[in-house]
């Protein structure tokens, strides 16, 4: 849909070659999947001691992790771009989470009349406890100015960027926007209301990954079971899934979304819905189709014949010999629902106003074309982000199925 | 294959009805639809024919239409009957080729979408032909020169593309290049002056104002069509009957160009169909961002005036387009590659 699904497009490696990262022993030393599944008891081994047993259940990763998935995550770390476009954008995701603590309007620590204040969590302290004569929450930014003339030993630690996404920082003499400034602390200016741009963009960011990973948990959770039912089974029920993908893929998708985000005023769940409503197909297909291929090999027939039920052949056997394509989809699908929440929010059909969204910053930088510092930094977070998270997808999609190329000299 | 295009065909009308049923469904249960706008708009000429003195008394506004008129109003628009029975109506009016008419505008909705056609058509036909003219030879040249210089600094280039919606691209270049430096008009299609310039201006004119829309519009398709060539083109030339050829002492300028790319264009056919619908229904986005007067700007604001005629019309064009070329889709792939079997 709005995303792309054409991740086997960029199949080619730019980083080492294959040849390089993937020894020839590296296929004869690794048992398949399944053959590490099943712990045999051979006649001579002795049957494992308690103590071997305990230190399995108190180690789970040992038995979770059989030696294929640990080798193909060596041969990601080995791609150095894709895999520390990984760990940024882990340390970006776990920065957002602790936004509070960097771009806060409230201070991170308040030391008044010998005793310490921690206002970032929790309730609002109001003014009269610091001496103020308001009842309101305290403007910590005005009490650190009057400490510092006061001179005395009560002082304010501010957080680096002093304002939330939300305030309205009018200055008496300039009308919003204002270009960036060191002085004020708004490291990237501020947009045409007055509110910062460097705390919309953090807490945008924020809120943009999680919408975006819960999308692809939905239309991963819906994509997975669906689709390697159709795929299972088959028959009429498969034929009528597939009738219905081809129908329902075949929606003009934005046009449509934007309508219905015209009627209904979205909020986070509501845009989630719609856009999980119109984005469920491509993965469920993906995984028909694998579990059909999967379906017909000789493991699924062995297991049956053992006596397994559908939904453990489903699950225990087959599932995880689809991991790697679920796997190498997952960086797109979220680069999609970042792309689609912006489109939205920029045509005005996403989240409601006062949300923090790079959409919602990028048709301000539109409307403010002498405000550079708008379009320039809501797009300079956008290339970032999204470029990490496909250097990400294709150091995995490489990782999970190294193709190797003949070149003539 | 003959019974697969026409059950794809026949596959058209549930998709259709599908379709334009759930919108119309949508379009008849919203508030603020033309009946509220019709009152809203005799409140307002109230107001404003009243003079300053009536907008002091505003908090007692009467209603401003007669139960008759707006009764009158409901039968006009069909709202008066079950939903089943207006879509089937609606539904037999597009048949015959009538899309009704605009609640805003009283035109035509046919009319309107036909004078934007031409706009789409100009934008879409022209960043398609430069699209395949300069991906199928970059793809090319990246293939064969895998892994050099070239090969690492374009890849870059065209990955940040890849990764970059083009639209989010359009505002940058917009910000930068018209706002700030002045060196592109600021969107829109031709200049005011456009009618006064001489031939050789207007076509000037013309093509100095489709730079930006242009770029924008290649972007997104430039990066995925260029990888597309490259990886094909890659796979074959790995591929036993290249290798073969080459071994028989081929030269390999004529087992790439002979042989390989042959093969290596198939895939390029398959997204070709979708091309109709790009070029004649254009990007909602680019056109908002560029001001161009093509369709996808007459869907978007038509939603934002709850015009739902010209809504409902502009999805008829954009989905029947959308079908269609899916169908022409597998047309291309069928014709080109003789080894695929639809089922």
């Amino acid at each position: 849909m709005l995303g792309n699904a054409i991740y086997p497009l960029l199949a080619t490696s730019w980083g080492r070659t294959t040849k390089e990262r993937l020894g020839v022993k590296d296929f004869i030393e690794f048992p398949t999947r399944h053959d590490a599944n099943h712990r045999t008891s051979k006649v001579g081994h002795p049957e494992p001691t308690q103590r071997q047993l305990d230190r399995e259940n108190k180690n789970p990763m040992r038995i979770r992790f059989n030696p294929l998935t640990i080798k193909k995550f060596r041969r990601f770390r080995s791609i150095r771009r894709g895999y520390v476009s990984l760990l940024v954008l882990v340390f970006m995701i776990l920065l957002s989470l602790g936004a509070e603590l960097l771009v806060n309007s409230r201070a991170l620590v308040v030391h008044y009349q010998g005793q310490f204040y921690w206002p970032t969590y929790g309730n609002p302290i109001p003014g009269t406890v610091f001496g103020q004569d308001y009842q309101h929450e305290t403007n910590y930014r005005e009490l650190a100015r009057q400490f510092e003339a006061e001179g005395g030993r009560n002082w304010v630690l501010m957080p680096p960027v002093p304002y939330n996404p939300y305030e309205n920082d009018f200055r008496d003499n300039t009308l919003p926007p204002s270009p960036p400034s060191t002085r004020d602390r708004h490291f990237c200016g501020t947009d045409a209301s007055g509110r910062d741009v460097l705390a919309r963009l953090v807490y945008g960011f924020r809120l943009a990954i999680f919408f975006s990973l819960a999308l692809l948990l939905a239309t991963f959770m819906t994509g997975i079971s669906l689709g390697s039912s159709m795929g299972y089974f088959g028959g009429p029920f498969d034929l009528i899934f597939q009738r219905l993908i081809e129908i329902w893929s075949s929606v003009p998708n934005l046009y449509v979304i934007i309508i219905i985000a015209s009627v209904v005023i979205p909020n986070f769940w509501i845009l989630l819905f719609i856009l999980w409503a119109f984005g469920w197909m491509g993965m469920t297909w993906t995984m028909r189709t694998v579990t059909y291929k999967e379906r017909a090999r000789d493991y699924v027939l062995a297991a049956r014949a053992l006596g397994a039920s559908h939904s453990r052949i489903i699950f225990r056997h087959i599932l995880p010999n689809t991991v790697s394509v679920i796997v190498s989809y997952v960086p797109f699908q979220v680069a999609g629902g970042i792309v689609a929440l912006a489109a939205l929010d920029f045509l005005g059909f996403g989240l409601p106003p006062p949300e923090p969204s790079w959409g919602e910053l990028l048709q301000q930088g539109w409307a403010n074309l002498s405000a550079w510092w708008l379009s320039g930094s809501v797009v300079a977070a956008m290339v970032l982000t999204l470029v990490l998270v496909t250097f990400i997808g294709e150091a995995v999609r490489e990782a999970l199925d190294p193709k190797m190329h003949t070149t003539y000299e | 294959m003959t019974a697969y295009f026409i059950r794809r065909t026949l596959l058209i009308i549930p998709t259709f009805i599908g379709i334009t049923l759930m919108v119309f469904a949508i379009t008849r249960f919203v508030p603020g639809g033309p009946i509220e706008r019709m009152i809203a708009e005799a409140q307002r000429m109230q107001v404003e024919g009243g003079g300053g003195r009536a907008s002091a008394g505003a908090g007692v506004q009467r209603q401003p239409l007669s139960d008759e008129q707006i009764e009158f109003l409901r039968q006009y628009y069909g709202f008066d009957k079950p939903l089943l029975n207006s879509y089937a109506a609606w539904l037999g009016k597009v048949i015959r080729g009538d899309l009704g008419i605009s609640t805003r505008y009283q035109d035509p909705v046919w009319d309107m979408i036909r004078s934007r056609i031409p706009i789409s058509l100009y934008f879409g036909l022209i960043s398609m032909v430069l699209t395949y003219g300069v991906c199928i030879p970059l793809g090319i040249v990246k293939a064969i020169r895998h892994k050099t210089a070239f090969d690492n600094v374009s890849s870059i280039i065209v990955f940040v593309g890849y990764a970059i919606p083009g639209w989010v691209i359009g505002i940058y270049l917009l910000v930068w290049l018209a706002g700030w430096w002045d060196v592109f008009p600021l969107g829109n299609l031709v200049s005011e002056n456009f009618e006064e310039l001489s031939l050789i201006d207007k076509i000037l004119d013309l093509a100095w104002h489709s730079v930006l829309p242009v770029i924008a519009y290649m972007i997104g398709a430039f990066a995925s069509m260029t990888f597309l060539m490259k990886n094909t083109l890659m796979d074959n030339l790995a591929a036993d009957y290249v290798r073969t050829a080459i071994a028989k002492g081929l030269p390999f300028r004529r087992a790439v160009f002979g042989h390989a790319l042959r093969n290596s264009l198939i895939p390029i056919a398959t997204s070709f169909g979708h091309n109709i619908s790009i070029i004649l229904t254009g990007s909602f986005l680019i056109e908002k961002v560029f001001n161009i007067d093509g369709m996808g700007l007459l869907g978007y604001e038509s939603v934002l005036e709850r015009d739902y005629p010209v809504v409902l019309g502009v999805l008829v064009i954009a989905s029947l387009l959308f079908l269609i070329g899916n169908i022409l889709s597998d047309v291309c792939v069928a014709a080109v590659d003789p080894r695929v079997q639809f089922d």
